[in-house]
């Protein structure tokens, strides 16, 4: 049986301002297996920011019900402070939230105020620092400000694992970042899914990145789910996504126009590896035509 | 070479000055060091490089938003450092940023695109024949009456690049002026840049981290720590992967496969550096 960590069912949410009303969710139903990577993936107000700050209580639903961790986010009433501990939210640019001298108090900034004791919070400032790869005895004493980019995102995701979250979710985490920076952030990430076994859902619209991470993607296009599957079935499924102003990782988009091309590509070729070999094989058996 | 280069850049050296001032004796790096470049009326060129390699620091030279410590830049012979030719340079080589919402002022499409003329002090009638050629260059004139901030990424970038056209200049400069938006914006905006130096004949300096946006320019520089070091046409840059690594720069995948059949013995074309033409390439 799988365990669902969240389940959200018939969500819909309508901002209000003044006199006008904006529908930004529709009739959403989804799950989201524990343990994984989901990727939550489409354009500029298609409503993902809006679904994933229902996750930790930001939003609450205008109608239906979303269940986390099993906590109910309800329209009203319930204790959504538990909530905000378990689920971790790393926004856009979360570099800019870097304040403190050292890194290790803005590592400690959240923990301590949980009124852990002083033991307690240092625990947790030294692991998370280790697990982003950042070393303490190296990097804890160090301003913020002296590291990389990639490095000064890095200490912003150990802020959010030293609360010891449950649920990891990131706004776009790596845009910005160089392609070494976002190598060694998809790393550390895929390190604190596995290692801690905290679920990860990421909101992108880097189809490369999702490609790379994500077990389940769920596309949004004007607040409606409009297609859920992994990354292999619906980047096989040709331009499928351009309908949503959505693009297929440049790979896939390279296989599916020679396979439209009338090559014998198997549509579900995904990887690098995988492409290469096809293509070899497709030369081999031309050789072998030519020479009969 | 072309006798008089619209852009000439001469053993430039630059280093930001120190925020805190006396406090630290550290000296921040150089920026640029003893950098020379040469750019063509009517070129497309691409400046590529990572995160503070550089590379818009050198574009910021090019208009004289940066002056430089040492060496000269001179456009269309005129040298930036010279105060009073400075305006003549900027109508000459405009630029867009990354963000285009910094490069919006006014709070109707057309207004924007109108106004850097309009503080010029050009007649009415004027103004508006060069609003409507800009808006129809970059396909903006359905959106004229639209407040700017109803417009998408990519439209707003389109804006920001009607409202330099306007100013009637010789060279664009975008300086990563699309690693803010989604990756159908972003390809759309390159073709724009391309379109426009092949049917205007416009010079365009294409500032990218991003290696597939380097495809269609003529030419490519990379910069690492303040230097260029490599140049060339995008088929002799694309085919030293582990340089291009070694640099920083993020491989696409469609390349890296090319480049591998190449290795397994296929015979490719060097030429084949976007999807299509690497799907024509495989094909035959």
């Amino acid at each position: 049986m799988t365990d669902h960590i969240i389940s959200v069912k018939n969500l819909s949410h309508t901002y209000q301002s003044g006199p006008l009303q904006k529908a930004a969710l529709i009739d959403i139903t989804m799950e989201i297996e524990r343990g994984s990577c989901a990727a939550i993936i489409g354009i500029t107000g298609s409503g993902k920011s809006t679904l994933v700050q229902h996750f930790n209580g930001l939003l609450r639903p205008t109608s239906g019900t979303v269940a986390v961790d099993g906590v109910n986010v309800q329209a009203r009433g319930g204790d959504l402070k538990v909530l905000r501990q378990r689920v971790g939210m790393l926004f856009q640019f979360p570099e800019a939230q870097l304040f403190e001298h050292t890194v290790y108090a803005d590592v400690a900034f959240g923990p301590r105020r949980l009124k852990l004791s002083k033991r307690e919070v240092r625990t947790r400032v030294l692991q998370a620092l280790e697990t982003v790869g950042l070393p303490p005895h190296t990097y804890a004493q160090r301003s913020p400000f002296e590291l990389s980019g990639g490095q000064r995102r890095r200490v912003a995701l150990a802020g959010v694992l030293a609360m010891l979250p449950k649920i990891l979710v990131l706004d776009e985490p790596t845009t910005g970042l160089d392609a070494d920076g976002r190598t060694e952030f998809y790393y550390y990430l895929q390190r604190v899914q596995q290692k801690d076994g905290v679920t990860v859902i990421l909101v992108s619209h880097d189809m490369s990145e999702v490609a790379t991470l994500a077990d389940q993607l769920f596309v949004l296009h004007n607040g409606r789910l409009v297609m859920q599957g992994t990354p292999r079935a619906i980047f096989g499924q040709g331009n499928i996504l351009h309908q949503w102003g959505l693009t297929e990782p440049p790979l896939s988009e390279l296989l599916i126009q020679l396979h439209k091309q009338g090559l014998a590509i198997p549509l579900d070729v995904f990887t690098l590896e995988e492409a290469l070999h096809a293509l070899q094989e497709i030369e081999t058996t031309r050789h072998e035509k030519e020479n009969v | 070479m072309n006798a008089s280069p619209l852009i000439d850049i001469q053993q430039i050296t630059y280093t930001y000055p120190l925020q805190n001032k006396g406090k630290s004796k550290a000296q921040s790096p150089k920026a640029l060091q003893n950098v020379s470049l040469q750019i063509q009326p009517g070129e497309y060129l691409a400046v590529l490089g990572h995160n503070g390699s550089g590379k818009s620091t050198l574009a910021r030279h090019c208009n004289a938003l940066l002056i430089p410590d040492s060496g000269r830049v001179l456009v269309k012979g005129l040298d930036t450092s010279n105060k009073a030719d400075q305006r003549a340079i900027r109508d000459c080589v405009g630029m867009i940023f990354q963000n285009p919402d910094n490069q919006i002022i006014a709070t109707v499409v057309e207004d924007d695109v109108a106004w850097a003329l309009a503080v010029r002090g050009l007649p009415v009638n004027l103004i508006a024949e060069r609003v409507e050629q800009a808006m129809n260059a970059v396909s903006i004139s359905h959106l004229r009456k639209l407040p700017p901030h109803h417009l998408s990424g990519g439209q707003k970038q389109r804006l920001a690049i009607a409202g330099v056209l306007a100013l009637r200049p010789q060279c664009i400069i975008a300086d990563e002026a699309t690693s803010q938006l989604d990756p159908l914006s972003r390809r759309e905006i390159t073709a724009l840049l391309h379109q426009l130096n092949q049917d205007l004949g416009l010079t365009i300096i294409h500032v990218t981290h991003l290696l597939e946006e380097a495809a269609l320019a003529q030419r490519v520089v990379i910069m690492e720590q303040g230097h260029i070091v490599m140049e060339g046409t995008p088929s002799t840059i694309f085919t030293d992967i582990e340089r291009l690594r070694q640099l920083k720069l993020a491989i696409p995948e469609p390349i890296e496969l090319v480049s591998r059949l190449r290795a397994a013995g296929l015979t490719l074309s060097r030429e084949a550096l976007t999807v299509d033409a690497i799907v024509r390439e495989i094909v035959r």
